[in-house]
């Protein structure tokens, strides 16, 4: 399967670059943006596997921003915020809106990619679900028709051994006649 | 004088101080408990008797994997003595949780879209006009037997809401599941990213739900449509009065021939004489039951009475 593609969000130039050098060398699909208005520009325009956003951000737009419009683009997109210690109580808010986990500062990196294996392990996962979801959707589709028709084929079949029984069962009518409307039938 | 504790000393001591804690819990892994031959009849026989769903000697493994953590959670270490404790609850809670956990909740909004095809191309015209057609107004009456957590019932819903606009119209659903815990959720209406993810386009997922913490909740004027409640069906329902078209859908495949049987017949006794059944794609009536005759449309099958 695909690398994931993550998105990285920090107003700060040092940890962008630290966190993108790393990512990239552990062979992760990696962007980056300067503030929460560039990321939702670039949320809108293409899909990530992975957000990885700053919490606290200046100009307007947070890592809860951030947030709010990866979700709306795409449900599939897993959001993870860094936050500075002492900013649990908004972490776990995010938590709550949709984000799949959060990471203090300093950042660990041994954790940090801990997080992005659980994150593509899941969505191993969740693949393999949809694809035997899909599998099963054929065979249910298949199953189906053949089922439909032959329910329908003995209904018509019952119906015309009900007609050609009570034909033959009429005694008013000579043997050869009753076998010769039975067979018009 | 005083000698300084020795580590083992320490380590004694705080041994002794510690509560007692379980064996298993030290082991590090549990090894799930493995069900015996006999055990097998005797939970299949309970399970059949609560719920009417037949589990082959074969199907041995479902019992493992659908109660096993419950058998942990209820500290027995064999099914017998799970069972034993089942039978003894006089509150039933554990028989519940039970049936919880052993039915199948496989559902989707708008599982097999042929069905909602139908409904909004063939059935629902007809059944609105012979409803328009009658001297005295009486609500149009829609049953989901089987609902689980409710998709199956809010996707009819929709597909009215989308045939009708914002025409009114008396019509009400009723969506019934023996599971209590699948009626609490399908009654709650809220679903997460994987349960919305299949079946529902996102202008769909838009206009009928809205956000609810990380999930999806279903629209109050939708919620509104349905009404939920438990109801076992290898119990008489009579008293659910007549529906106009009922949905049965991929439940009657977890009972044996003979409760299939009894089961159609109860389900002709509620419909209404130009009434409309809808089963699993994948289900059929023939040697079942003799009062519903199949038709077609489109790529769906429905049965009417004879």
């Amino acid at each position: 399967m695909q690398s994931l593609k993550i998105l990285i969000v920090d107003d700060d130039p040092v940890t962008r670059s630290l966190l993108s050098k790393r990512l990239i060398k552990a062979d992760y699909e990696v962007e980056a943006a300067e503030n929460g208005i560039e990321a939702v520009r670039m949320i809108a325009t293409k899909y990530y596997d992975v957000v990885l956003t700053d919490l606290m951000m200046p100009g307007g737009v947070d890592g809860i921003g951030v947030l709010e419009s990866a979700k709306e683009n795409n449900f599939k997109t897993e959001v993870v915020l860094i936050t500075a210690h002492g900013s649990i109580d908004n972490a776990i808010v995010a938590m709550k809106k949709g984000a799949v986990d959060y990471l203090q500062k300093p950042i660990n990196f041994d954790e940090l990619f801990l997080r992005l294996e659980k994150i593509q392990n899941l969505k191993h996962l969740v693949k393999n679900a949809n694809d035997l979801r899909e599998a099963m959707d054929v065979t249910e589709q298949t199953s189906s028709e053949t089922i439909q028709t032959l329910e329908m084929t003995v209904a018509d079949l019952e119906n015309q051994l009900a007609q050609m029984k009570s034909i033959l069962a009429q005694q008013d009518l000579t043997a050869d006649m009753r076998i010769q409307m039975a067979l018009n039938s | 004088m005083n000698m300084p504790e020795t580590a083992p000393g320490k380590l004694a001591k705080a041994a002794a101080a510690a509560p007692q804690v379980k064996l298993s819990a030290l082991n590090g892994i549990k090894r799930p408990v493995k069900i015996k031959p006999d055990e097998i009849q005797l939970l299949a026989n309970y399970i059949y008797g609560i719920a009417g769903i037949h589990i082959e000697a074969s199907k041995a493994y479902l019992i493992e994997t659908r109660l096993g953590r419950m058998l942990e959670a209820e500290n027995c270490s064999t099914y017998s003595e799970f069972y034993q404790k089942a039978r003894a609850d006089g509150t039933k809670t554990i028989e519940k949780k039970i049936i919880d956990a052993i039915t199948t909740n496989e559902t989707l909004f708008f599982r097999d879209a042929n069905p909602f095809e139908l409904l909004k191309h063939k059935i629902l015209p007809e059944v609105i006009d012979k409803h328009a057609s009658k001297s005295i107004a009486t609500p149009i009456r829609i049953w989901s037997a089987a609902c689980s957590t409710g998709q199956e019932i809010y996707s009819i819903a929709i597909v009215l809401k989308e045939l009708l606009g914002n025409a009114k119209l008396n019509v009400k659903l009723t969506g019934t599941d023996l599971s209590d815990a699948a009626i609490r959720a399908a009654s709650y209406g809220s679903y997460n990213k994987f349960e919305i993810e299949r079946g529902l386009p996102k202008d769909r997922l838009q206009r009928y739900f809205t956000t609810d913490g990380a999930n999806w909740k279903i629209k109050d004027d939708i919620r509104a449509m349905a009404m939920f409640r438990k109801l076992n069906l290898m119990h008489p329902f009579t008293a659910m009065g007549k529906f106009d078209i009922i949905f049965c859908r991929n439940v009657a495949i977890y009972f044996k021939l003979e409760d299939r049987k009894k089961l159609f017949n109860k389900i002709a006794d509620v419909l209404e004489p130009d009434g409309y059944l809808i089963i699993g794609s994948t289900e059929s009536l023939t040697g079942v039951c003799p009062r519903f005759v199949p038709k077609r449309h489109l790529k769906s099958i429905f049965y009417q009475l004879r």
